[in-house]
C-alpha cells in the first residue's frame, strides 16, 4: 500500500520561513482535504512536497513508501508516484503538447510506447476530459484558457496514473461542467485507488469527490485533523472557531510573498453565491 | 502571412551575399528565406518596402563565428508590412551581432522584428537594432522583441532595443528578455518524470524550431531540423 509521510517539514521560501512542522499521513485510497486561509503555507507544501527548488526544506523528513523523496529531484519524485497539479501550470512556447506528453508517459516506462499505443492513450484521454484531440497540437498551456489549462493538468493525471496526486486549487476558474468533468477525472482514479491531497476554497468540489479527511493549515502547521465533517464547518463558518476552541492566533502576513486575504473569505462567498441560487 | 504563388521567395543557404539590396514593390509579397549553417560573416541587407506590399523575413542561423548582420528595412511607401524572424543557435566561441531596424516612413505601416537566441559554451550574442517611426507615419504599429537564453556561466546575451517615435496615434511596443531557462518552466516539466536534461532540451528545441514555419524548402527544414538536434 502507498504512504505519503510527511513529518516535521519545515520549509522557507526566499528566506522567509513558511512551514514551521507539518506533520501529515496520506495513504493509498484516502483523499485529504488541506484547508486553510490564504497565505498560510497550502501551496508551499504541496511545491515541497513535489520537489519544487524555490521551496527549501530545513527540516524535517519526507517519505513515499519509505523512500526519502528528500533526495529525489522532481522528476525521481513523479517516477516514484507522485503528481502535483499546478494552481498556475506553466505555459512552454514552442513546446508541442503531445510531444511534451509522450516524453512524460515514456519517462515513466522501461520501455518506449510505440506510436499505436501513445495515439490510443491520448485520444481517450482527450475524449474523457472533454478537450478537443486538435489542442494536443498546440504548445503547451500557451494560450489556454483557465479552464482549459485545469483539464490539460488533469488529462496529464490520467495519463501518468500517479499514486499520490496533490491538487493545488485545480477548481479554480473551473465553469460547472468543467467543474464536472475534472471530479469524474479524480473520481475515476481514486477508484484505481490513488491517494489525494486536494486544495480548494469551494465545497463544491469536495462534495463531489468526498474526502475521506481534512486538515487545517495555519501559520504553517496543521491545527486541526479529521473527518470531512471539519469541511462543513469551515464552509459555513470560516476558521474564526479555530481560534476561539483551539486558541490558535491566526497570522496575517505582512509584507511577504504571500497574499493577505482575509481569512475564510472564500467559503463565506461561496456560500453566499449558493444561497442566492 | 499567407502564402501565395505570386509571392516571390527569396533564399539563400550558407552563401548569403556579404551585402545586398532590393525593393519590395507596390502591392508585392516576398518572402526572404535565410539560412546559416558553416560560418558567420559580416553581412548588410537593405530592403525597401514600397505602399501595401510587404515582406516576410525569417533567418535560421546555426553557423559559427564572429561577425555583424545588419538589416535594414524602411517601409517606404502607406500600408507597407514587415515580418522578421531570427533563431540563432550561438556554440562555441562564436561573438554575432544582430542589427536589425525597421524604419516606418509612411503612414499605416506595418512591422514585427522578433529575434531568439541561445548562447552557449563561452559564445557572445548581442541583438540591437532600430524600430524608427518617423514623423509622419500615422497609424503605424511597430513591435519588437529580443529573446536570448544563456545556457554557461561563460556565455553572454545581451538585448538593446530602440524605439524612437516621431509621431503621435502610432502603437509602439518592445520586449527584451536575457536570462537562464525559465525555472518555472523546468519545474513543470521535470515534475511531470523528464529529467532535467530532457526538459531542457524539450524547452529549447521550442523556442528554436518555431523558425522551420518560415520555410517552405523541405530539405533546408530537414537541415534545420538536424541543427536545432545536433546543436543542443
Amino acid at each position: 500500500m502507498s504512504q505519503l509521510v510527511i513529518k516535521n517539514l519545515e520549509v522557507t521560501v526566499k528566506d522567509q520561513q513558511i512551514l514551521r512542522g507539518v506533520n501529515l499521513t496520506i495513504n493509498e485510497g484516502e483523499t485529504l482535504a488541506l484547508l486553510g486561509p490564504n497565505g498560510h503555507g497550502k501551496s508551499t507544501l504541496l511545491a515541497a512536497i513535489m520537489g519544487n527548488p524555490a521551496y527549501k526544506v530545513t527540516g524535517g523528513t519526507l517519505e513515499l513508501d519509505g523512500h526519502d523523496l528528500l533526495k529525489m529531484t522532481p522528476d525521481l519524485r513523479s517516477k516514484a508516484g507522485l503528481f502535483l497539479a499546478m494552481q498556475y501550470p506553466s505555459e512552454i512556447p514552442g513546446l508541442n503538447s503531445a510531444d511534451f506528453l509522450k516524453s512524460a508517459m515514456n519517462a515513466h516506462r522501461t520501455k518506449a510506447l510505440s506510436l499505436f499505443e501513445f495515439y490510443n492513450a491520448l485520444q481517450n484521454a482527450y475524449k474523457d476530459m472533454g478537450i478537443p484531440f486538435e489542442m494536443s497540437k498546440r504548445n503547451l498551456n500557451e494560450g489556454f484558457s483557465g479552464g482549459e489549462k485545469k483539464r490539460n493538468e488533469m488529462l496529464q493525471m490520467r495519463l501518468l496514473q500517479p499514486k499520490i496526486a496533490l491538487l493545488d486549487e485545480i477548481d479554480s476558474g473551473l465553469d460547472v461542467d468543467a467543474m464536472q468533468i475534472v471530479a469524474e477525472a479524480i473520481n475515476k482514479e481514486q477508484k484505481r485507488g490513488a491517494g489525494f491531497l486536494i486544495i480548494s476554497h469551494y465545497a463544491r468540489l469536495y462534495n463531489m469527490v468526498h474526502p475521506t479527511k481534512a486538515a487545517v493549515l495555519i501559520n504553517g502547521r496543521i491545527a486541526v485533523e479529521g473527518g470531512p465533517e471539519i469541511i462543513t464547518r469551515i464552509d459555513t463558518e470560516g476558521y474564526e472557531w479555530i481560534k476561539d476552541e483551539l486558541g490558535i492566533e491566526i497570522e496575517k502576513e505582512e509584507g511577504g510573498p504571500m497574499n493577505t486575504v482575509s481569512i475564510g473569505a472564500c467559503a463565506t462567498k461561496e456560500r453566499l453565491d449558493n444561497g442566492r441560487k | 502571412m499567407e502564402e501565395n504563388s505570386l509571392d516571390k521567395r527569396i533564399v539563400y543557404v550558407d552563401d548569403i551575399p556579404a551585402s545586398f539590396a532590393f525593393t519590395v514593390n507596390e502591392g508585392e509579397s516576398v518572402h526572404l528565406n535565410l539560412a546559416s549553417f558553416k560560418d558567420f560573416r559580416d553581412r548588410t541587407i537593405d530592403i525597401d518596402v514600397l505602399s501595401n506590399g510587404s515582406l516576410e523575413g525569417a533567418f535560421a542561423d546555426f553557423s559559427r563565428g564572429n561577425g555583424r548582420f545588419v538589416l535594414n528595412i524602411h517601409l517606404r511607401g502607406e500600408g507597407a508590412k514587415c515580418r522578421w524572424s531570427l533563431a540563432s543557435l550561438n556554440n562555441g566561441s562564436s561573438e554575432k551581432h544582430f542589427d536589425t531596424s525597421v524604419f516606418h516612413e509612411a503612414p499605416h505601416t506595418e512591422a514585427l522584428m522578433s529575434n531568439y537566441g541561445i548562447a552557449r559554451d563561452n559564445g557572445k550574442l548581442f541583438f540591437a537594432g532600430v524600430s524608427e517611426i518617423r514623423h509622419g507615419s500615422r497609424k503605424t504599429k511597430t513591435r519588437q522583441e529580443s529573446k536570448i537564453i544563456v545556457f554557461d556561466p561563460e556565455a553572454l546575451g545581451r538585448a538593446s532595443p530602440v524605439l524612437r517615435i516621431g509621431d503621435n496615434d502610432v502603437e509602439a511596443s518592445h520586449a527584451a528578455v536575457v536570462g537562464r531557462l525559465n525555472s518555472a518552466h523546468l519545474f513543470y516539466l521535470e515534475s511531470r518524470g523528464i529529467s532535467e536534461e530532457e526538459a531542457k532540451r524539450l524547452i529549447t528545441l521550442g523556442y528554436l524550431r518555431p523558425i522551420e514555419s518560415f520555410f517552405v524548402d523541405e530539405k533546408i527544414v530537414e537541415r534545420i531540423e538536424q541543427a536545432i538536434e545536433g546543436g543542443i
